[in-house]
């Protein structure tokens, strides 16, 4: 079930409920984990067999692991837990993305090939979980964790309803031990952990699905050609849309988690005050970038070996990174530009490593940094690469045909909003939420909260999925 | 001051088991800013019902997805042998379920959908063989030959259902939706915000405004405020206008037939897998009036569209203007019938249909009676 929804509303009542019982630790856990299943069977039933295949695989291999004397077992173990996790989600995520490559390969070749449809539906946030259930394997593998002590915790770890569908992408060492002792919110906790989920549907609700998604939709998925002013709206509101769907998920998950007692990580740091792509990926989706690093840059060799076999490490994670996000050409078109940014930056900061830019150069480089950001949203937005390059035209002018397509209203609210977005990332750049809530009035932390529980009322939010769902 | 040290992320620690997460509560009052805010909310939200109870709304329950599905989810359920009424908002507003129920004994299962050509829906039907009783094709010129689709995904969502979904629809139909006014889709934040006097940039189609009152299994009648507020009534009809000046502009004359004969050809087909199941199909069209009945006759001809449907599927129908009975209602915004009107209109049309299509002594069903003795 999507956190926007009346199902959930009526699903986190009772499992706050149940938690709040005086029972015995264990089985509040299992309380736990069945609900987390309830929660993920709400999409799909059938799909819950899918978790439990990823569970089921990454403890025994990870018990393997521990078991295991020689070197060659233990690479069995950890391959077996890479090939069940990487194979489930090559079949469900990427079939068809290789068949119709295969298809238009060999018919390049001149062979005629017509496959039947691959007609299966993607199961809801298999990219987040199955990430999540090897990270566990392979931090066994790497000897940076010890592999949890009973199924039961390793199980919740995995099916932790607010983290399950959309991340942010737990690590077992983050998680795990907080099962360990019994845990229930504080009063303040729980306060708090309410207010994190009125901001989060909030961003989700009112900003990304009521005011922005409508502007991008109207250039994106339509045949007119937009122009300059069009064009950058659309992108602008798509930069604005991403982001207050997928941080405003994660501000939710953290703050349902808090409510039930438990921490989650900061998976946002407000991205669009980053000042270089460096910077940036340590402020966006944080969780999935050191990801890709520990498991995936890292062992490509990372910056050990020299400037060559560094860019390749760097090339490879960001486009597999991409691909990641989708099984479209274009994800890995958005992935191979951010790798490209990271290496021109490597290069500029070599050259100019004693450069210390002023205030105003700062703010420059910020801005720099996040027109060129959304130009790779382009790629990430466009279902094509033919509509993305109309859109790239239109932003540089070069659309002669171009007619208007967003209403005033559209374009006044993609300034206001992506405008007070990018004011609030500056601001807050160098704070986190919590000083700034320490230090307001509490009358002002009153009428916040409740003017963003109004405005999420009376947007009538018709529980559409989050964009990260697909992913 | 600045405190981003004060707490680290994965992105500082490369290589490294990530540690449990820190997660500190601001000291605040939390308690006293909680009551404050429900006090808050509490007044804003009532504030804004009063604000739209003022202007003459009142609840009423969302014509959604779910409820669609749950009305087309009663063939499956053991009712395929139900009437089924399949059009767009006419045959939706203007047929009054109560008044057909107490003609015929039982309710019609209504799936028409407003602004969307009914054959998603029929094709639909015809694929399914759980549906064997009688079907009422709603035929709007406008909609029904140019195959407009406002909400025709409805189809596939009824298939595609989520528990989850199924849940949320239930819960919002009986604790949300009977009591708040504000609910509807056109008193939505953005909706109302976007109505405003902005500077035109671009010609668009204007949104349709609320129209009508739905009921939980999907009677639907004209909003009372169309027969006693004019100034309402002129800016649905300027609406109505507006979308007949943009159905004039375009598409181009050539790829409208096309698309007519298009929707004709496969409506025909669908029909006939119907019938070859037993299943009797009757077309209507429902009545209209004013500017919009004469851009009806002048942009879609009787000859060209319905007379070429009946002749293309084989299947009898019912024109408004052929029968007195069905004539002289009051139809506010041209469009749609006003509420106690659209009841005295359902029970004339179910005797119509009653007397020369359905009933046992209609003159079909006599000839084969006779022809079968």
């Amino acid at each position: 079930m999507v956190f926007n929804s009346l199902t959930f509303v009526v699903f986190f009542a009772c499992v706050l409920a149940l938690h709040a019982l005086p029972l015995p630790w264990t089985t509040k856990k299992i309380n736990l984990a069945v609900a987390s299943y309830l929660f993920y069977a709400a999409w799909n039933p059938p799909f819950v067999i899918l978790l439990w295949v990823s569970t089921v695989v990454d403890w025994y291999a990870a018990q393997g692991l521990v078991k295991a004397k020689r070197p060659t077992s233990r690479h069995a173990w950890m391959l077996l837990s890479v090939i069940a996790n990487l194979g489930m989600l090559g079949y469900f995520k990427y079939g068809q993305f290789l068949l119709d490559n295969f298809t238009s390969l060999i018919s390049a070749v001149g062979v005629a090939y017509h496959p039947a449809h691959y007609d299966i539906v993607l199961p809801v946030g298999i990219s987040f979980y199955t990430f999540a259930t090897m990270s566990y394997t392979l931090d066994v593998y790497l000897r940076r964790a010890a592999p949890a002590q009973n199924l039961l915790d390793y199980a919740l770890f995995v099916t932790f309803f607010p983290h399950l569908v959309a991340g942010p992408i737990m690590r077992p060492t983050e998680l795990v031990p907080q099962f360990a002792q019994p845990r229930r919110a504080t009063g303040e906790q729980l306060r708090f952990g309410l207010a994190l989920m009125t901001l989060g549907l909030f961003n989700k609700i009112v900003l990304a699905d009521s005011f922005l998604a409508s502007a991008a939709e109207r250039v994106y998925d339509s045949d007119k050609i937009p122009g300059a002013l069009d064009a950058w709206a659309a992108t602008l509101a798509f930069s604005g849309q991403i982001f207050c769907d997928f941080a405003g998920y994660s501000t939710t998950a953290i703050g349902a988690a808090l409510c039930l007692g438990f921490a989650m990580p900061d998976n946002f740091r407000f991205p669009y005050a980053a000042v270089g792509f460096s910077d940036f990926w340590r402020r966006w989706h944080i969780t999935l970038s050191s990801w890709l690093r520990d498991y995936l840059y890292i062992p490509l060799g990372g910056n050990r070996h020299g400037a060559r076999r560094t860019y390749a490490a760097l090339m490879t994670t960001m486009l597999l990174g991409g691909l990641w996000h989708g099984a479209n050409w274009t994800f890995v078109a958005w992935g191979g530009l951010h790798g490209v940014y990271l290496a021109a930056e490597r290069v500029l900061r070599a050259r100019f490593a004693n450069y210390r830019p002023g205030p105003l150069a700062f703010v420059a480089l910020g801005l720099l940094t996040y027109t060129l950001v959304n130009v790779t949203w382009v790629f990430f937005r466009a279902k094509t690469f033919g509509k993305a390059w109309i859109v790239l035209r239109g932003m540089a002018g070069q659309n002669d045909a171009a007619k208007p397509i967003l209403a005033t209203f559209s374009l006044f609210s993609v300034a206001a909003i992506v405008g007070g977005i990018l004011l609030t990332h500056w601001l807050m750049r160098a704070r986190t939420l919590e000083s700034v809530i320490a230090r307001a009035p509490a009358a002002a932390v009153s009428m916040i909260w409740a003017l963003m529980a109004f405005a999420i009322i009376i947007a009538q939010g018709a529980g559409s999925a989050f964009i990260y769902f697909q992913f | 001051m600045p405190d981003r040290d004060a707490r680290q992320t994965a992105a500082d620690r490369p290589g490294v088991a990530q540690p449990v997460p820190m997660r500190p509560v601001p000291a605040q009052p939390w308690g006293r800013i909680l009551l404050g805010t429900v006090l808050l909310l509490v007044l804003l939200v009532a504030g804004w019902e009063e604000y739209w109870r003022a202007y003459g709304v009142r609840p009423s329950i969302a014509n959604t997805f779910g409820l669609w599905s749950m009305q087309r989810r009663r063939i499956d359920a053991g009712e395929g042998a139900a009437t089924v009424l399949l059009g767009d908002s006419r045959l939706y507003f203007d047929i009054h379920l109560p008044v057909w129920e107490r003609l015929d004994g039982r309710r019609p299962i209504q799936l028409s959908f407003e602004g969307t050509a009914p054959l998603p829906a029929l094709e639909d039907l015809a694929a399914d063989p759980k549906f064997t009783g009688r079907l009422l094709i709603g035929v709007a010129p406008d909609v029904f030959f140019s195959g407009f689709k406002f909400r025709a995904a409805a189809v596939g969502y009824a298939h595609k259902e989520s528990p989850s979904q199924r849940i949320g629809q239930w819960l919002s139909m009986h604790f949300i939706e009977p009591y708040f006014a504000f609910d509807d889709p056109d008193y939505a934040l953005q909706t109302v915000l976007a109505r405003q006097p902005w500077l035109v940039r671009v010609h668009q189609r204007l949104p349709v405004r609320k129209l009508a009152m739905t009921e939980s299994d999907r009677n639907t009648y004209l909003w009372s405020k169309l027969e006693t507020d004019p100034e309402y009534r002129t800016i649905v009809r300027k609406i109505w206008l507006n979308h007949m000046q943009r159905w004039d502009d375009e598409p181009p004359p050539a790829a409208a037939l096309k698309n007519e004969k298009e929707q004709i050809e496969r409506t025909a087909q669908a029909v006939a897998k119907l019938r070859a199941r037993g299943v009797k199909v009757l077309f209507v069209r429902m009545p209209s009036d004013g500017a919009y009945l004469e851009f009806e006759n002048r942009k879609y001809p009787r000859a060209r569209t319905w007379d070429a449907l009946l002749a293309a599927s084989g299947v009898p129908g019912i024109y408004f203007a052929d029968y007195p009975e069905l004539q002289g209602y009051e139809l506010p915004e041209w469009s749609h019938i006003k509420h106690s009107d659209a009841e005295r209109f359902t029970g004339e049309l179910y005797k119509v249909i009653q007397r020369d299509f359905w009933g046992p002594n209609a003159p079909g069903v006599s000839a084969k009676a006779s022809a079968a003795r």
